[in-house]
């Protein structure tokens, strides 16, 4: 042992230094390969337009849907203004601020899950990629476990939500996202226990998860934020049945 | 001191400096490395994946997505200007809240709403992944509102189960059934039986499955007997 001490001590600092700096890019190297993962890469030159339109596009999603959040905040504000303060019209005051809730146009948070889906390891090809179907999944599996509200990387999932594959990465509610996918959902104290009982959940654990590799985590949180669905609820080919109210 | 000494000086002086110099260079490769590294995790997610026409077909996503965003927001402002005119009128805006209110409740199914749409009439073994997929392909096609097996189809509902077992908001389903839904018959029917489209892709997995799309002129969807109010979360003010 002594002997070892002893030689070390008699290499040129430079030498450790050299020794040192190579290991440290050896590490660099194996990270960038791996960092890889098993999705591809383009780089051909004429994609670079269509990756600035896409970008823009999502930028302008982005803008339209933060105004439409704030004017729905001010019409919200001024209904509750209305001069004509009447019972009866409180009582429909109360009734829209419900539907609204209900509809998922109000952000809310209570208890719940916040869920971190990956992609596989390198080398586990296309099913290694995590798919629109496997978030799909994940949310059906949370629903029938009794979550009451859900969203995917911040994309609040209501009635109308479509989560479709695009490439290697996701659309929800149009809005583009990619891995690692974060599933968050408010729902009772005992969703986990309930999800975790499930055949379902269980055989998308089993029979997708392990298999592909794909990476899955979980934490249960004691708040979870979830934002208001900024998309459009106008109806252009349906029309409210009034008459026959449930 | 002597010639040999000079030499050896001259020696060691040279090792020296190619030693710096490798250090230099590797202190290099791994300064451009580690910029690289750190740049390829902050970069544009995802977009450096997808090809020309993945990025075709991502852009008309975000378009026809950013059409119906606009729309909605025109629609907001009228509302907000109607509203601001009422308010400095000192008039009630009695009317204007019950019209919110009808259309959010129809959007989200706690009412029945009556318009033109498809049936989409299901035969054979299917599982609730295939109706599923079903489902997700006519929210992505625009529907404005789904009945499966005369169940209405709201935030929470999911179809599951076997092929011999499916049900919807505890409701069983029967081996033959069908999904409704509100929206434009062209767009639905076209986006649903296009070539390599949803209904291919579930027969493919679902062989004894059969698939009959048929465009309809008026239908009424019930109201969801779900009961939608939240329980657990609440508002975040």
């Amino acid at each position: 042992m002594s002997v070892v001490v002893a030689r070390l001590r008699a290499l040129p600092s430079v030498q450790v230094t050299l020794a040192i700096a190579m290991l440290v890019l050896g590490f660099l190297v194996a990270a960038q390969i791996a960092g890889e993962g098993p999705r591809i890469r383009y780089s051909t030159e004429e994609r670079s337009p269509l990756i600035e339109t896409a970008l823009g596009l999502q930028a302008q999603q982005e803008d339209l849907k933060a105004q439409i959040l704030a004017i729905r905040g001010r019409i919200g504000d001024l209904e509750a203004q209305d001069p004509g303060a009447a019972e009866s019209l409180r009582r429909l005051y109360a009734e829209l601020e419900a539907a609204r809730l209900s509809a998922g146009l109000v952000p809310v948070t209570g208890k719940g899950l916040a869920f971190r889906l990956e992609d596989g390891t390198q080398g586990g090809g296309i099913d290694a990629l995590v798919s629109a179907r496997d978030v799909r999944t994940l949310v059906e599996e949370l629903w029938l476990a009794g979550a009451q509200a859900i969203a995917v990387n911040g994309e609040r999932v209501v009635a109308s939500t479509a989560v479709l594959d695009i490439g290697g990465s996701i659309l929800v509610n149009s809005a583009y996202v990619s891995p690692p996918y974060q599933v968050t959902a408010i729902g009772p104290a005992d969703l986990y226990d309930r999800l975790r009982a499930s055949v379902g959940f269980v055989e998308f654990v089993q029979g997708r998860v392990e298999p592909a590799g794909l990476q899955l985590s979980v934490a249960e949180l004691d708040s979870v934020d979830i934002p208001a669905f900024a998309g459009t609820v106008n109806l252009r080919n349906a029309k409210p049945v009034e008459s026959v109210a449930p | 001191m002597t010639t040999p000494d000079l030499r050896a000086a001259r020696a060691a002086a040279l090792g020296r400096s190619n030693s710096r110099l490798a250090v230099a260079l590797v202190a290099g490769i791994l300064g451009v490395l580690a910029i690289g590294q750190l740049r390829g995790q902050a970069g544009v997610p995802g977009l450096s994946g997808l090809s020309s026409t993945e990025l075709t077909q991502l852009i008309a996503n975000l378009n026809a997505g950013n059409d119906r965003l606009r729309d909605e927001l025109s629609d907001l402002q009228r509302q907000e200007q109607k509203l601001k005119e009422a308010h400095d009128r000192g008039q009630t805006t009695v009317g204007d809240l019950g019209t919110d209110l009808s259309r959010i409740r129809a959007w989200s199914g706690l009412t029945p709403v009556t318009g033109q749409g498809i049936s989409i009439l299901i035969t054979g073994q299917i599982g609730g992944d295939g109706v599923e997929d079903l489902l997700n392909e006519l929210r992505n096609a625009g529907a404005e509102g789904i009945a499966v097996d005369g169940v209405r189809i709201v935030t929470g509902s999911v179809v599951a189960g076997a092929p011999d077992g499916l049900s919807v908001e505890n409701h069983a389903i029967g081996a033959t059934f069908e999904i409704r839904a509100i929206g434009s018959p062209q767009i639905l029917t076209g986006t649903l039986t296009r070539t390599g489209g949803v209904i291919a892709q579930v027969t493919s997995t679902y062989e004894a499955a059969q698939i009959t799309v048929t465009p309809i002129e008026s239908m009424t969807l019930p109201a969801t007997e779900r009961d939608l109010t939240l329980t657990d979360a609440t508002p975040k003010l």
